[in-house]
């Protein structure tokens, strides 16, 4: 195993992706079974370092780390040292000395996990960094597209949404073109940034700024989360507008066929970038996305620190 | 104690002198240079006391003017002094430091003044010139006293990183400092376009997710202060010019007599936003496969010949990604801005090199990219970094060294440093070919943050000579001689002296 870390998928390799999705379904077998724990980990002891809130992405992970056996212990920033001005440095030093094996991180900085990794001996897992990238959440994506769909080369996949200030993103689409997709970022040029800085980025993927015409023969259909503030950043006019033009609404989930999937990384704004109509479509798969995100960190678990 | 600088390859800009000699430095001035023609010629007896210093394969130079450092004291000593500062200085090459006012308190009224100038008086390895505040507490409301503070020593006004965005209060100082025939130091950067910036918005912040802040950013405001200064008639200079648009507007203004100066700084020169992607970067090219196509466009550049043992390409791929030591303000800004302003320095849109010398402490720097500091520690890597564009054909060094002495005492609206025989002798001596390797814990900074931690640097500083003494001399040079004049591989313009 030569990764030590995984903090983004910039630099991985598609035979890589389909080792961690291959030892995915490993783990999916053992979260079907009556006991759902396997001693892989046993005697080791990961930290969940949350210096963001999050729900949905720690259970995750902690979840994944019991069905391994570790031990697991959680980190918040509420309540910590953080706020007495402890540096992200001497917090990391200090939880080593206490004994940690592996780090998890989630971080509001873009690039803090590379940080995190130069003061840490052991493996880190990126949970998530300010818009930078969202690895778990983004192989999490890449597993169920291909449950669902088979494959994933050769599928047209539309992201739409904050696309900007997005981390998953900018995950998704290492991972995504890495393993022969196309993807299509869809939002209005406020939530996208210059066009061109993302063709330049990551050539090969396409940009549109009109929804329907990015859906025409979708595969997969992503919506990002809206944030409320980027209204009173002057980003959006309004939430009404946006929700008409890049939501995923009852008339365009009819107008989608039946086998394209939908998808969010949640937690969602339903009724403005979707509607529960299409949060709820026979083809949406968005609970499957949450099932899947536990196997998928246990993969990674196993991996970095088996 | 008296000098004889031996077998040197002096450049004098402020002359147009470029030839090999000898330099006499008796009571604090240069009193004779020795050409080429002369040598061999017997000169009589020494003075009494006069040390020989071998020089043979270096230039000699007069003493480098820095038009842009933070020297930290008083109020920021954790991260420079005036003591440390200028002992930095004077290793980089630099005898005279423009000391930025963003002290604390902020250099805004003649009291202050007075005050960081008796410190330097007291402890200053090199000259320090001071700079005023533009406004108040570097607020960009209420002018400061500029009448006073030139009085007090003040060459020159500028709000130190931070812009006046209100046009209405810009265009009253430039008005203001007219009077005076002093500049307004501009600090270009209309904040309001990237709230919270980090680095440069481009495709290496789009991919890092980091906030960005565009170009146009530092465009808008040099435009509108061209007008201004055109309005006024008043003496602006650009600090840090970093973008290619930028260098375009103070090229056009210039040439319709607008009264504006620029300068740029070694690593906006040298250094672009792909070394925030650190090992993510893209490898350097090997040399053979840089030399005709490697981000040029430009036709005379990369006129580089392989028998002069080029140095490796700076490597992005030492650093971690998002390492804050490339965290600076303005931005490392794109290949692009990077080419045009070695070319805005090779046709005179920008008078000089400044170091931009921002030091930081490790608390400031040794944490989160977008919480870190911005600011490099430069004064020592200054020339190092910029005689890497000499070794790669893109500069000439005599133009290199004009820019680190004529063109920022222009701007000064001073002499130009020079060896003239009775000037003071600052002094310079280099040695363009040495090879040496960036290390952080030898920095004679407080403020060890440098991106260049571990790069190879071809060019070093030998000895530097304030008012006519050694102010800092490295290990032994020019204590021995190496019998007869060496000529310096990388000159050209010398030929070879036997």
């Amino acid at each position: 195993m030569s990764r030590r870390h995984m903090i983004d998928l910039d630099q991985i390799s598609a035979e890589e992706i389909e080792e961690i999705l291959v030892t995915t379904d490993s783990m999916k077998e053992v979260l079907s079974r009556e006991i759902k724990q396997v001693p892989a980990l046993r005697g080791r002891t990961v930290v969940n370092m949350f210096f963001e809130e999050s729900t949905r992405t720690r259970i995750s992970f902690e979840l994944a780390a019991r069905a391994l056996s570790a031990n697991i212990v959680n980190f918040t920033a509420r309540g910590s040292s953080v706020e007495k001005g402890e540096s992200l440095i001497d917090t990391v030093r200090t939880l080593q000395a206490l004994g940690a094996d592996m780090v998890v991180i989630r971080h509001s900085q873009s690039g803090a996990p590379y940080l995190v990794a130069q003061h840490f001996h052991g493996p880190v897992i990126n949970a998530g960094d300010g818009r930078h990238a969202h690895p778990s959440q983004a192989l999490l994506d890449l597993f169920t597209i291909r449950e669902r769909l088979g494959q994933l080369a050769g599928l047209k996949v539309v992201i739409v949404g904050d696309i900007l200030h997005s981390r998953v993103a900018r995950s998704d689409i290492w991972g995504l073109t890495r393993m022969g997709a196309h993807v299509t970022l869809c939002a209005p040029p406020t939530l996208l940034g210059p066009s061109h800085y993302w063709l330049a980025t990551w050539p090969g993927i396409s940009i549109s700024h009109r929804l329907d015409a990015a859906l025409e023969g979708a595969d997969v259909v992503m919506a990002l989360r809206i944030q409320k503030e980027r209204m009173q950043g002057g980003l959006l006019p309004s939430l009404r507008e946006y929700s008409r033009h890049y939501g995923l609404t009852p008339e365009r989930l009819a107008r989608l066929g039946e086998h394209t999937l939908i998808m969010h990384p949640g937690p969602m704004n339903e009724g403005v970038e979707i509607s529960p109509e299409a949060a709820t479509a026979p083809n949406s798969v968005i609970e499957a996305q949450v099932t899947n995100g536990v196997a998928v960190r246990m993969a990674l678990l196993y991996r970095l620190g088996g | 104690m008296n000098y004889l600088i031996r077998n040197g390859s002096i450049i004098d800009p402020a002359r147009r002198v470029a030839t090999v000699g000898d330099v006499l430095v008796v009571d604090g001035k240069v009193e004779r240079l020795i050409d080429m023609a002369e040598m061999g010629v017997d000169l009589g007896p020494l003075p009494e006391g006069t040390e020989v210093i071998h020089a043979g394969g270096c230039v000699v130079a007069p003493g480098f003017t820095d038009l842009h450092a933070e020297l930290g004291e008083p109020g920021y000593e954790q991260r420079e002094t005036i003591a440390t500062g200028t002992r930095a200085a004077v290793q980089g090459g630099f005898t005279m430091v423009c000391a930025m006012p963003n002290t604390n308190p902020v250099l805004d009224c003649a009291a202050v003044a007075h005050q960081v100038a008796a410190i330097a008086q007291r402890e200053a390895q090199g000259h320090v010139a001071l700079i005023g505040a533009i406004t108040q507490g570097r607020e960009g409301k209420i002018l400061t006293e500029m009448i006073e503070l030139a009085e007090a020593g003040c060459i020159a006004f500028s709000d130190a990183g931070r812009t006046i965005l209100d046009a209405g209060v810009m265009r009253n100082a430039l008005a203001y400092a007219a009077a005076l025939n002093l500049p307004v130091m501009s600090h270009c950067e209309d904040s309001r376009l990237g709230l919270n910036w980090a680095m440069h918005e481009g495709a290496v912040s789009m991919r890092l997710g980091l906030p960005g802040l565009p170009a146009a950013a530092e465009e808008i405001i040099i435009a509108r202060d061209i007008a201004l200064a055109e309005d006024t008639r008043a003496h602006l200079h650009i600090c840090q010019v970093s973008t290619a648009a930028g260098v375009a507007l103070i090229r056009a203004a210039k040439e319709r007599g607008v009264h504006v100066t620029a300068q740029v700084s070694p690593y906006h020169l040298t250094l672009s936003d792909t070394w925030v992607l650190g090992t993510l970067a893209p490898p350097p090219l090997p040399l053979s496969a840089a030399t005709p196509t490697h981000r040029g466009k430009g036709k005379n550049r990369r006129n580089t010949a392989p028998e002069l043992g080029l140095p490796s390409w700076l490597n992005p791929n030492l650093l971690p990604p998002y390492d804050s030591s490339t965290r600076v303000r303005p931005p490392l800004r794109s290949e692009q801005d990077v080419e045009a302003l070695i070319a805005g320095l090779n046709d005179g849109t920008i008078d000089a090199i400044a170091s931009g010398h921002a030091p930081r402490t490790r608390v400031e720097k040794e944490c989160e990219y977008g919480v870190a500091a911005p600011g490099i520690s430069s004064l020592e890597t200054a020339l190092g970094l910029v005689l890497t564009l000499v070794h790669r054909g893109e500069m000439d060094l005599v133009n290199t060294v004009a820019r680190l002495t004529e063109g920022p005492a222009q701007v000064m609206g001073r002499s130009p440093a020079t060896l003239r025989p009775g000037s003071r002798a600052d002094i310079v001596i280099f040695d363009p070919d040495r090879m040496w390797t960036v290390e952080r814990s030898q920095l004679a900074s407080l403020s060890k943050s440098t991106p260049l931690q571990g790069q190879q640097l071809k060019g070093q500083v030998m000895l530097t000579m304030v008012s006519g003494q050694v102010a800092f001399r490295r290990g032994e040079f020019g204590m021995h001689g190496r019998g007869g004049p060496q000529s310096s591989k990388i000159t050209g313009i010398f030929g070879n002296v036997e």
